[in-house]
């Protein structure tokens, strides 16, 4: 269980975050939506310690990660597969993986085997650069990449950005089949709320860096007058 | 120009008419009296002209002009007090602060940075030796010219890859240039005279009428450090008027505006390729006029003088006076004035050995340290951290 | 057969091939800090010749050769990380000139503080092989013991830094922070910690190539000792691209072999100008180096 509580961060001027307090449920997935600029990908930067909170807190469990660096953070089972994918170009696909896997207790060999097994276009392409990868092979890679180190949690930031509706399907059933078969806890930042509604049990809904919502993912997904004013939903 | 202009008037000119009293009372003769009243009164009506915040808003130029004339007129009246000493080494300074305008102007403008001005300075030094070699009858003001023409001539050469270059690349390339400059002079040692360097086939004197004016009867002043000295100062001056004009066309303003937004981007300048080839050029043409005036208050040019060494000092006072801005640049050539003779001082009394290792490399020590802890701790130099205390005081 | 080996030519190639390694190495140098720190380390050449003097001047009753490389490496690797924690910690983010000027202030002081320790008379350092050329048929080949010994020394640093980059894990989390510092640093990659190791390797090489430096021309060691060397080593590094190592060697070598022409043919003043030339055009035409692909440049 991760638990946000009263987090507010500002960017000079700008208040990015404002006493957001959620908790995204051990064994599940909780979608964060919201418009551009409603302080999605600041929640799980703050979350994964690459930006301080200017006030509040964010815990694992028992333990409170603020004030953490970054790649400790990591250490205590916190993957973050950053916006963009941060996938690195010029590594090859087995150069990446293996640089996830450094923090892993499992043997290299046996984590490699284990990704290609889930996603098996990386087994085949592992001798190539990254940057010959689709953009929905490198969702795969930068999700293997923070799944080879044995994570609790996972933070998804827009892993459907730039990629066609049948390969975001397929991405979002891997996700969900993830969770359920290893008891993954993933928080899943969304512009394209209606497929993480889809597989989300919970939603949190952000607008201008506060919390308008925070319900079952099926409510949010009924309800008529946020999808229309806060998640751009016609239908 | 309402009440308090009328009041600035007359303050003013009762001050002048003071300093013009007290100054007939004091001096000994009477023509150093009429020069000094003459000073006073100029003095007075350009303060006069720049105190009107109405005047500086409609004729900015004029204003420059006249901020200009108060240094230049103010720095005459003073140097007639000094020793020859102080006088020589002010002259050096007044060059060096030249050259720093011209390099601040380029980083300022451009956020580029050159680690070659000393050679550039060079290329102005041997102008100016080697045409008043050849053409003996040249008046001086026009060798100086000649100097800057050649300055930015190989500035403009060596510039035109900035407009392509980040950065570091730029450094190196002046770097590299820094380093060859050696190698150019003798590429041409019969003009430049090899490694010992040219000497001017004359001395730069006052003029007959001046020398008859001050001390009638005698064939030159009797301090010739007080004519260079003024010759330099009066060279910045006009080298001031069109940098200050420069910084405030269009480019210097945009500039500004980054520069005074935030501290961190204090030192990070608008982009723009041409702004970038002309603010290089400008800088290397300044760096020769202040090579060529060298060469006149030294009355001699040697190429050892314009090595690496001097480049990295140049680069030092700027940073340290406060780069991108123009008291930055005069703060700079006063700190180039008497650093030697503090450093000289230093040594004195703390007992060092003077012909010692410790002592003759205090100057790059120093230099050097300065350098890296005013980049580290406040990188706007003396100037920012004046403005900056003086901001804060005002505000309070 | 024999004639050939003493030729003009040859000779040009070898001589120019021993000055060109140390170029690369230089080269090289620069290209590890660029690559992860984006900083054009101006003082290069000043830390490498701090590194030499104490592995020499402090050990001076120790004549043993090699335990005064060793000592100078070691000089050089601890130098490299004092650096980088001291003072260029405080120059990330800042715009791109401030590690510019700092570095040459650095430069400055440690020139000046090396010439007030150990003054700026030359000093020659002993040599581990013959400087004398060896001969076929009475004729010199351009080649000496000591010569041979610089080149295959530079090949083990490059082999060394190569493997190290290449095959280790150290090496993956090396280049990891230099391309994707975030990324890295999410996934516990110390990235702090790498762009210190990246400036000891940077400076180690360093050491290492100015006590070839220093005990192969006959300037020997003095606190400037390292200013044309590390011109010619920018030179080199900026035509082949500062982001590329592999740039790096290949244009240290060619600048040496070329620059060895010059000076055979045309006079030694014209090395530098030349080699000048060769940088403005190269810039001109390819800005960011010609063994770096521009769309690789990552700010």
């Amino acid at each position: 269980m991760i638990r946000a509580n009263g987090l507010s961060v500002t960017y000079g001027a700008v208040q990015a975050l404002r006493d957001v307090t959620f908790t995204a449920e051990t064994g599940a997935i909780t979608a964060v939506l919201g418009a551009n600029g409603a302080g999605k990908t600041t929640l799980l930067r703050a979350i994964s310690g690459l930006v301080a909170p200017r006030s509040g807190t964010v815990s694992l469990d028992e333990t409170t990660l603020t004030g953490e660096r970054p790649e400790d953070i990591v250490r205590r089972g916190v993957g973050h597969v950053p916006e963009g994918r941060g996938v690195i170009a010029e590594f090859t696909v087995e150069e990446n993986l293996r640089l996830g896997a450094m923090i892993s207790p499992m043997p290299l060999r046996d984590g490699l085997n284990q990704q290609y097994e889930w996603f098996p276009v990386l087994g085949e392409r592992r001798k190539q650069a990254a940057a010959t990868l689709s953009g929905g092979e490198r969702q795969m890679l930068a999700m293997a990449r923070a799944l080879i180190a044995k994570p609790t949690v996972l933070l998804l930031d827009e892993p459907s950005l730039g990629l066609a509706p049948l390969v975001t399907a397929q991405l979002m059933h891997t996700v969900s089949e993830l969770c359920a078969t290893t008891g993954l806890t993933v928080i899943l930042v969304e512009q394209n709320a209606k497929s993480a509604l889809r597989i989300a049990r919970r939603a949190v809904v952000l607008y201008l860096g506060r919390v308008v919502a925070d319900d079952d993912a099926a409510a949010v997904a009924q309800d008529d007058q946020l999808r229309q004013y806060y998640l751009g939903m016609v239908k | 120009m309402g009440a308090r202009w009328n009041q600035r008037v007359v303050a003013g000119t009762a001050v002048g008419a003071a300093a013009v009293l007290a100054s007939w009372l004091g001096v000994g003769t009477a023509r150093a009296a009429t020069a000094l009243s003459i000073a006073a009164v100029v003095l007075v009506a350009a303060l006069a002209l720049i105190s009107s915040s109405e005047f500086r808003r409609d004729h900015p130029v004029v204003a420059r002009a006249a901020i200009s004339v108060a240094a230049v007129d103010v720095s005459l009246v003073v140097t007639g007090f000094f020793s020859s000493t102080v006088d020589s080494n002010l002259a050096i300074g007044a060059a060096m602060s030249i050259v720093l305008l011209g390099l601040s102007f380029l980083t300022g403008s451009s956020g580029q940075i050159s680690i070659g001005n000393g050679a550039f300075m060079g290329v102005g030094a041997f102008t100016v030796a080697i045409w008043a070699n050849h053409h003996a009858t040249t008046p001086i003001a026009v060798v100086l010219l000649l100097a800057v023409v050649a300055g930015a001539l190989v500035g403009l050469l060596l510039g035109l890859p900035a407009t392509r270059l980040r950065g570091p690349y730029l450094a190196g390339m002046t770097l590299a240039f820094a380093v060859a400059f050696g190698a150019v002079l003798n590429l041409f040692s019969t003009w430049t005279g090899g490694d010992s360097g040219l000497q001017l086939p004359y001395a730069v004197n006052a003029p007959a009428w001046l020398v008859h004016f001050f001390q009638p009867g005698t064939s030159s002043l009797t301090t010739n450090s007080v004519w260079l000295v003024d010759v330099t100062i009066v060279t910045a001056g006009i080298a001031l008027f069109f940098m200050a004009n420069l910084f405030a066309s269009r480019t210097g303003r945009a500039m500004r505006l980054v520069r005074d937004n935030d501290v961190a981007a204090e030192l990070v300048g608008i982009s723009l390729p041409r702004a970038r080839v002309i603010a290089f050029t400008v800088s290397a043409a300044y760096a020769a006029l202040g090579g060529g005036l060298w060469t006149i208050i030294n009355n001699a040019v040697t190429p050892a003088t314009y090595g690496f060494a001097l480049s990295i000092t140049i680069l030092s006072l700027v940073v340290i006076g406060g780069i991108g801005t123009i008291p930055g640049a005069l703060i700079g050539g006063l700190i180039y004035a008497f650093a030697a003779s503090v450093i000289a001082w230093f040594t004195a009394h703390t007992g060092l050995n003077p012909q010692g290792n410790v002592a003759s490399q205090l100057n790059g020590i120093i230099f050097g340290g300065l350098l890296v802890l005013t980049i580290l701790f406040a990188p706007t130099g003396i100037a920012g951290f004046v403005r900056r205390r003086w901001a804060a005081w005002r505000s309070r | 057969m024999g004639s050939f080996l003493t030729s003009r030519n040859v000779a040009d190639v070898l001589g120019g091939l021993t000055n060109g390694v140390i170029y690369s190495l230089v080269a090289l140098s620069l290209v590890l800090v660029w690559r992860s720190t984006r900083i054009l380390n101006f003082a290069q050449g000043a830390m490498a010749m701090i590194a030499a003097y104490i592995g020499f001047a402090v050990l001076a009753p120790t004549t043993n050769y090699w335990v005064s490389m060793a000592v100078a490496i070691i000089a050089g690797l601890v130098l490299g990380g004092l650096t980088e924690r001291v003072i260029v910690r405080g120059l990330y983010g800042k715009p791109e000139i401030n590690p510019v000027v700092a570095m040459v202030g650095f430069l400055l002081v440690l020139e000046s503080v090396a010439a007030a320790i150990w003054s700026t008379t030359s000093r020659g350092l002993p040599t581990p092989f013959s400087i004398v050329d060896w001969q076929i048929n009475h004729k010199p080949v351009a080649l000496s013991p000591f010569a041979l010994y610089e080149i295959v020394t530079a090949v083990v640093v490059m082999t060394v830094i190569a493997l190290l980059f290449q095959f280790t894990k150290l090496g993956l989390k090396l280049r990891a922070a230099a391309l994707a510092p975030e990324v890295s640093r999410l996934l516990g990659v110390r990235v702090g910690r790498m762009l210190t190791l990246g400036w000891m390797l940077s400076s180690g090489v360093g050491a290492v190539t100015a006590v070839l430096v220093a005990s192969n021309y006959f300037t020997g060691l003095t606190p400037t000792t390292m200013d044309g060397v590390f011109a010619f080593g920018f030179i080199a590094a900026a035509i082949g691209g500062l982001d590329s190592p592999v740039g790096a060697l290949v244009s240290g070598v060619s600048l040496g072999i070329i620059l060895q022409f010059v000076g055979d043919y045309l006079n030694s003043n014209d090395i530098i100008l030349v080699a000048l030339g060769m940088l403005i055009v190269s810039l001109m035409v390819r800005p960011n180096g010609v063994f770096t692909r521009s769309a690789q440049r990552r700010v």
